[in-house]
């Protein structure tokens, strides 16, 4: 039971990662590898504040949140600049960097000894400890997220980035900037990526730099890639499958020793075979076509 | 003083292999226009080969070594069959063949985990002989792969530089529909760049390899390495490619000397960060004019 608890909160921290990211990949259509360094941040910027100046959860998550959107917005103008492969090997870059500073600045986050100890988050006076009382924490900034984004993804900024996805310079011709839309865009992703960061920090009680790597970001872009971008259903699909995959090779019976690789193995597959079958996805909207410019 | 010519000369080992992968990886970024991450998985695929033959039966060194490039090339020719050209032949844009491309960097990686293990294997055992020249130090291996990766280089340039075949595959990269009008073997070409790419990854592989050993995880750093050098010097210019890789090795030696290695990443895609907003088309190309682009 605590088993299956377990996997339902993953599966609600990923969802609120691949909701925020559909923003930048599937509406906007520019392939982010520096996800994870969002998702690091906001879980070393929350504990941090918790330990270091002993505020409560929720605050500390706020703030967390704007350090991190301040953080994308330094990243995005750089970043935006470009589009096609060129926006992917600066995010990249700034993967690679980010993780380098978690690593080494040992004087800030203990570097590879990572923190641990981190605590619980007490909310209006009530610490939560029990998985039923972090399923509903998690839930219900979960739906919060999902209300928010749901909102955005229907409203004329949402629009505008779907414009500017399918064809730039028309967009640009109609009076939608690209440099403020995707900029926004890449700054709410973040924001939500930090909260998602906060979230797994406290319930996990324990981070280290090795949980946000450049695995893990193309981990959570292969999400998207799977499930789908550019509507609502999409992440859902791709998170569910790629966080119970593994699971349902546990019972299969696979030994621990393989059952990691065969896994990614699995996920190798599948993203080479979307490619011939389903370029947007099991579930998406957005049909992955776009490279640098617009085509017709 | 003695450190820093000894940094300097690493430095030049390194910008050897470094070259290497930039030749291999700039081969098809240039000819092809898509971002070849499973380069790094032909990187790791060469020096396992050569693992898989010492495992089985001890093939001769130098043998098994040939075997090794050998099986890199031809997994990357096969990549392209199976994979790249089928789906081109959908008319799939650069951003799927980068996608598909991760797939099978994944699932090879991965693969050759399950069958060898997560952990360094080493090809050579024993400590190199080394050799002082002066005060400055430098190991068997050492001066292989310097004479290696160099000779490699300059003598591929020759074989281009006047190469209507080469030339061929150059063209490739601006206009790949021209390249059909002309007559010109667009199949044969494609074999022929990802052949040469992936025996060029299975070179430096092998010949880092034989120095420290490999594990399945390598081959991102070294498709990443080749990568920053091909954009660093510029996509245009073989020089550029070459220019590119020795700054990142002697950069990479100068941080050693000021701060620890452990900040190399840092720097590495520093530069490429610098270089892609201040000079996008790198640092050796020529500007190019606005119709041009």
């Amino acid at each position: 039971m605590n088993y299956i608890l377990h996997l339902l909160i993953m599966i609600e921290i990923y969802l609120i990662l691949a909701y925020g990211l559909n923003l930048v990949v599937g509406f906007g259509g520019l392939l982010s590898l520096c996800h994870a360094v969002f998702y690091g941040i906001g879980a070393y910027a929350s504990t941090l504040l918790m330990i270091k100046t002993g505020i409560s959860f929720l605050p500390a998550m706020l703030m967390g949140m704007a350090i991190t959107a301040l953080f994308a917005f330094l990243v995005g103008i750089p970043a935006l600049r470009f589009r096609g492969d060129h926006f992917v090997l600066v995010t990249l870059g700034f993967q690679m960097i980010v993780f380098t500073v978690l690593y080494n600045w040992v004087g800030l986050t203990r570097g590879p000894y990572g923190i641990p100890g981190i605590p619980r988050p007490v909310v209006f006076g009530y610490e939560i400890t029990s998985l039923i009382g972090y399923l509903i924490l998690v839930g219900v900034i979960l739906m919060v997220t999902i209300i928010i984004l749901f909102i955005l993804y229907k409203s004329p900024f949402g629009l505008a980035l779907k414009a500017l996805r399918d064809d730039e310079m028309a967009a640009e011709g109609l009076g939608k900037s690209p440099i403020h839309t995707f900029l926004y865009a890449f700054i709410i992703a973040g924001g939500f990526a930090s909260l998602a960061g906060s979230l797994y920090a406290t319930y996990v009680t324990y981070i280290d730099p090795t949980s946000f790597t450049l695995d893990e970001s193309i981990f959570l872009l292969s999400v998207l890639l799977v499930g789908g971008t550019g509507n609502r259903l999409g992440p859902l699909v791709g998170v569910v499958f790629m966080i119970l995959l593994p699971e349902a090779l546990r019972f299969l019976g696979l030994p621990d020793t393989v059952a990691p690789n065969v896994r990614q193995m699995i996920y190798g597959l599948t993203l080479i075979l979307l490619m011939f079958l389903r370029p947007q996805g099991i579930a998406g909207e957005y049909k992955i076509n776009h490279y640098g410019k617009a085509e017709n | 003083m003695t450190l820093l010519l000894q940094l300097l000369l690493n430095a030049l080992v390194n910008a050897s292999i470094y070259s290497l992968l930039a030749v291999g990886f700039g081969l098809v970024y240039r000819s092809m226009r898509f971002f070849h991450i499973a380069f790094g998985s032909v990187y790791i695929i060469a020096s396992y080969t050569v693992i898989a033959g010492m495992d089985i039966s001890g093939f001769p060194l130098i043998l098994s070594l040939a075997a090794g490039v050998l099986a890199g090339a031809l997994s990357g020719v096969a990549m392209d069959k199976t994979v790249y050209l089928p789906l081109e032949k959908t008319g799939a844009t650069p951003t799927i063949l980068f996608i598909a491309s991760l797939g099978i960097y994944i699932l090879i990686v991965n693969l050759i985990a399950l069958l060898f293990g997560n952990e360094v294997r080493i090809l050579s055992r024993g400590i190199e002989p080394s050799l002082s020249i002066g005060s400055l130090i430098i190991t068997r291996m050492q001066i292989v792969q310097f004479l290696a990766g160099w000779i490699i280089i300059i003598l591929f340039w020759l074989v281009i530089r006047k190469n209507t075949f080469m030339k061929g595959i150059w063209a490739l990269g601006e206009t790949p529909t021209l390249v059909r009008v002309l007559g010109l073997p667009y199949g044969l070409m494609r074999t022929v760049v990802f052949a040469l790419s992936s025996a060029f990854a299975g070179t430096a592989s092998l010949l880092i390899a034989l120095d420290v050993g490999i594990d399945p995880h390598v081959g991102m750093q070294a498709l990443l390495t080749g990568a920053v050098a091909v954009i660093v010097g510029g996509v245009d210019v073989y020089w550029g490619w070459i220019g590119g890789a020795v700054i990142l090795a002697v950069v990479q030696s100068m941080a050693v000397w000021q701060f620890s290695s452990r900040w190399n990443d840092l720097i590495t895609f520093g530069i490429l960060i610098a270089v892609l907003l201040f000079r996008p088309q790198g640092l050796f190309s020529p500007r190019k004019r606005r119709e041009e682009r």
